[in-house]
C-alpha cells in the first residue's frame, strides 16, 4: 500500500499518455495484485464466508423452523383452548339445561306433592268434621236418652202410689198364675 | 270361708233349729237377717269390724234381734259373730234355708218387692209360683226399694221379673 501511494504520489499526470488512465505496467501490476488478492480472498476467506453464510442460513432456518414449530404448538394449544372453551360452553349449557330440567321436575313434583297433601288435609278435615258431627249427634242422643230415662224414672216413681203398687203386685200374681 | 265350712255351719245351725223345733221360724228369720246384713252398710261394717270386741258386737246383734226374732235365731247369729264368721252370715243363712227347704221337700223362692205384701198376697204369690213350677215353694219375701214397683221372683235358676226397675232399665237400653 505504501508503494502504491508512493507510486501515485511520484507520478506526474502531465507526463502520462492519458491523464485518467494509469500506465500499462501499473495496470498489469495492479491487475496481477488484484487477481492475487481476489484469489487469496477466494481461497482463504471464501470458505469462511460461505461457512458463516451457511451457518447463518442454518441458524435462520432453525429459527424459522423453531418459530414454525412454536406456531404449530401455539396453534394446537389455541385449538385446544378453543375446544376447551367450546367444551366449557357446552358443559355450561348442559349443566344449565340439566339444572332447568331438575328445577322443573322438582317444581312439578313439589306441586304434585303439595296438591296431594292439600287433598289429604281436606279429606282428613272432612272426616274429622263428620266424626265430630257424628260424635256430637251421639252425645246429644245419649244425653237426650239419659234425660228421658231420668224423666221417665221420676214420672214413674211419682206415679207409683200405694194403689199402683198393689195393682202391679196383683198383675204379677195374675200373670204368673195365668202362665202355669 | 270355704264352701265345706259354710256347709258345716249351716248343717250345725239346722240341727240346732231342728232340735229346738223352730226350724221354720229360724230359717225365715236368718234369711231376713242375712238380707238386712247385705243391704245395711253400717250394720255390716260394725259386725265385721275387728277393732270392736266380739262381745260388744254380739250384744249389738242380740239387742237388734231381741223381741223381733226367736231366741234361738238371736243366739245362732250371736254364735256366728262370736266365731268370727260375720262375713259369711248371708252364705250360711242361704245354705241353711236351702237345706231346710230340701228337708221339707220344697224349693226356695225369693220374692223381692218395693212394698211389703199382705198375707193374702203372699199366699197367692206362693200358690202361683207353686202352680207354675209344680213344686212346693218355700217363699222368702224381701222388701227392696230398688225394685220400685212390682215383683221379682227367683226360684232356683228361674227369674220371673215383673219389676218396674227392669222395665225402666229396658226403656233406658232402648233409648
Amino acid at each position: 500500500m505504501k508503494n502504491l501511494i508512493s507510486l501515485i504520489a511520484a507520478e506526474d499526470p502531465t507526463q502520462t499518455h492519458h491523464w485518467l488512465l494509469p500506465e500499462t505496467a501499473e495496470i498489469i501490476y495492479g491487475g496481477l495484485a488484484t487477481v492475487i488478492v481476489v484469489t487469496l480472498l477466494v481461497k482463504f476467506a471464501g470458505p469462511m464466508v460461505k461457512k458463516a453464510m451457511a451457518d447463518r442460513t442454518a441458524k435462520i432456518q432453525s429459527e424459522i423452523d423453531n418459530a414454525r414449530e412454536s406456531k404449530t404448538v401455539a396453534d394446537a394449544e389455541a385449538s385446544k383452548i378453543r375446544a376447551a372453551l367450546g367444551d366449557i360452553s357446552a358443559e355450561r349449557s348442559r349443566i344449565l339445561a340439566d339444572a332447568d330440567k331438575q328445577a322443573e321436575a322438582l317444581l312439578v313434583e313439589g306441586r304434585s306433592r303439595l296438591e296431594a297433601e292439600v287433598r289429604d288435609m281436606e279429606a282428613k278435615a272432612e272426616a274429622d268434621i263428620a266424626a265430630a258431627a257424628a260424635r256430637s249427634g251421639d252425645e246429644l242422643r245419649a244425653e237426650i236418652a239419659r234425660l228421658s230415662a231420668q224423666a221417665a224414672e221420676r214420672a214413674v216413681a211419682s206415679a207409683l202410689d200405694d194403689r199402683a203398687q198393689q195393682d202391679l203386685i196383683e198383675s204379677f200374681i195374675s200373670s204368673v198364675g195365668a202362665a202355669r | 270361708m270355704s264352701d265345706a265350712r259354710i256347709d258345716s255351719y249351716a248343717r250345725a245351725l239346722l240341727e240346732i233349729a231342728n232340735a229346738e223345733g223352730v226350724l221354720s221360724e229360724v230359717e225365715d228369720e236368718l234369711f231376713r237377717v242375712a238380707r238386712t246384713y247385705e243391704s245395711n252398710d253400717q250394720l255390716r261394717g260394725t259386725l265385721t269390724d275387728e277393732t270392736i270386741p266380739v262381745e260388744r258386737r254380739q250384744t249389738i246383734v242380740e239387742k237388734l234381734l231381741g223381741g223381733r226374732s226367736t231366741n234361738v235365731t238371736a243366739q245362732l247369729v250371736s254364735f256366728i259373730i262370736g266365731a268370727g264368721r260375720a262375713r259369711d252370715l248371708p252364705a250360711i243363712a242361704d245354705k241353711l234355708v236351702q237345706a231346710a227347704s230340701t228337708q221339707q221337700g220344697s224349693e226356695v223362692a225369693e220374692v223381692r218387692s218395693a212394698v211389703a205384701l199382705s198375707a193374702d198376697q203372699q199366699q197367692r204369690v206362693a200358690s202361683a209360683l207353686a202352680a207354675k213350677t209344680g213344686r212346693k215353694i218355700n217363699l222368702k219375701f224381701v222388701v227392696d226399694p230398688s225394685v220400685m214397683g212390682g215383683l221379682v221372683a227367683t226360684v232356683g235358676d228361674t227369674v220371673i221379673d215383673g219389676s218396674v226397675r227392669t222395665r225402666l232399665d229396658q226403656l233406658k237400653s232402648r233409648l
